[in-house]
């Protein structure tokens, strides 16, 4: 991991504004922020701490605890909103036991809702990593979470 | 800068074009409420309570928040209107929603305009309106030690990891400024206890009265110590463990044995 961290670090010039891509950096390649992440970037780049922790808590992209491996978003927008997203959220907390927010304790997929995909056509949208899921309904979904759960 | 004449509750002001007109009619002993604005850390423009109606003759008046409108030539303003009056009642009483158990200024302006909370807040407990003014302070003043964390309805002001913080030196700026009485800071026994840490504090080399912390001390000469401040007084001379009444006695006993001014 410190390796990791040394080379995130060593990419940016030590100025402020890279403070942000170093962190989304560090979030893909240890699926969240390292307290030694934040450490070695507030010394490289001269960045108070407090700073850092205040971006690293205000973004959403940005997690300070581990994510699940698969990472399922569920899109709150007004379309899918409408379209029954929260009902997708309780089949979910049905099926694999967790609200956005959390992670499945074996750490497989954590949970999030988002504001638009801008798939509104195909309301309610689910995200799960790369894929989208247009139309989902709460029986599609357990045959859709078995598919990605065995990648 | 331009010297331009505002109008402010029928009382001409000087100025100059572009101060804000909360420091104008402050300037002119004149005080407009507010809780997110300090002279020396201007912009916050938050709380909304320093809203007046300013307007050009004949231009009809808009309300707009003093403590960042900017004053130009011939501008009237007017700050304790009926309609003003009764929006600032409304927006203390949101405020009030936001943060019941604020003190300070916040208690002081909700007393003064007979408000109370008539909602059923959602944090029964809470202080903070977030109006950032101890964050800019820890910026400006000491050492970035916090910083607004989370966003949205979990938004709260603290440290990193809501843990003491290193770079914090216990100045108390923070604290100094907050218009609610958030930030808890107490001293005893020569230790100041703010933000969950101790920070011992160092006497008044003239009277022995405790005034800064030792690291605050520590921190400023490391600063400052080679430059001196930005009058040019050596560091040394200067010395920051002198308190605030020591220092303007030697500095007004000083100021008898200076050149007289032209
Ligand atoms: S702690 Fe005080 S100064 Fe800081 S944001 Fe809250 S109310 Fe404002
Ligand atoms: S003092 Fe102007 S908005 Fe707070």
């Amino acid at each position: 991991m410190k390796e990791d961290i040394e080379r995130i670090v060593a990419l940016y010039p030590p100025e402020r504004r890279f403070a942000l891509a170093a962190m989304q950096d560090m979030q893909r390649q240890f699926n969240y922020i390292p307290a030694e992440g934040l450490d070695a970037l507030s010394a490289a780049m001269g960045i108070p701490i407090a700073q850092l922790y205040s971006m690293a808590t205000f973004y959403r992209a940005l997690s300070l605890k581990p994510k699940g491996r698969h990472i399922i978003k569920i899109c709150d927008g007004t379309a899918c909103h409408i379209s029954g997203s929260e009902v997708l959220a309780a089949a979910l907390h049905d099926a694999i036991g967790i609200r956005p927010g959390e992670v499945t304790e074996d750490g497989a997929f954590s949970l999030e809702t988002v504001n638009c995909l801008g798939s509104c056509a195909v309301a309610p949208v689910m995200l799960i990593d790369d894929t989208h899921f247009g139309g989902v309904t709460p029986d599609r979904l357990a045959a859709i979470i078995e598919e990605v759960g065995a990648k | 800068m331009r010297s331009i004449t505002i109008t402010i509750n029928g009382i001409e002001c000087a100025c100059r074009a572009g101060d804000f007109v909360k420091e104008v009619a402050l300037a002119h002993g004149i005080a407009i409420p507010s809780l997110c604005h300090h002279s020396a850390l201007p912009g916050q423009a938050c709380c909304r309570l320093c809203i007046v109606e300013a307007g050009k003759p004949g231009k009809g008046k808009s309300v707009v928040t003093s403590c960042v409108f900017p004053a130009e030539a011939g501008l009237e303003v007017e700050t304790d209107t009926e309609k003003i009056r009764r929006l600032r009642t409304n927006i203390l009483e949101l405020l009030l929603d936001r943060a019941p158990l604020g003190g300070g200024a916040l208690a002081g302006f909700a007393s003064e305009y007979g408000v109370t909370d008539p909602y059923t807040p959602e944090h029964p407990d809470e202080k903070c309106i977030l109006c950032g003014l101890c964050v800019k302070a820890c910026e400006k003043l000491g050492n970035s030690a916090i910083s607004t964390m989370m966003r949205g309805i979990e938004k709260k002001v603290g440290t990193a990891r809501d843990l003491p913080a290193e770079d914090c030196i216990g100045c108390a700026a923070c604290a100094k400024v907050c218009p609610t009485g958030k930030i808890a800071c107490t001293e005893a026994g020569g230790v100041r206890t703010i933000w969950e840490q101790e920070f011992a504090l160092l006497p008044c080399p003239v009277c022995g009265k405790p005034h800064i912390t030792g690291r605050e001390y520590d921190w400023l000469k490391a600063r400052f110590g080679a430059d001196g401040d930005a009058g040019g007084t050596p560091f040394d001379a200067f010395d920051p463990r002198i308190c605030p009444e020591c220092r303007r006695r030697t500095s007004s006993a000083h100021a008898g044995t200076l050149p007289a001014s032209p």
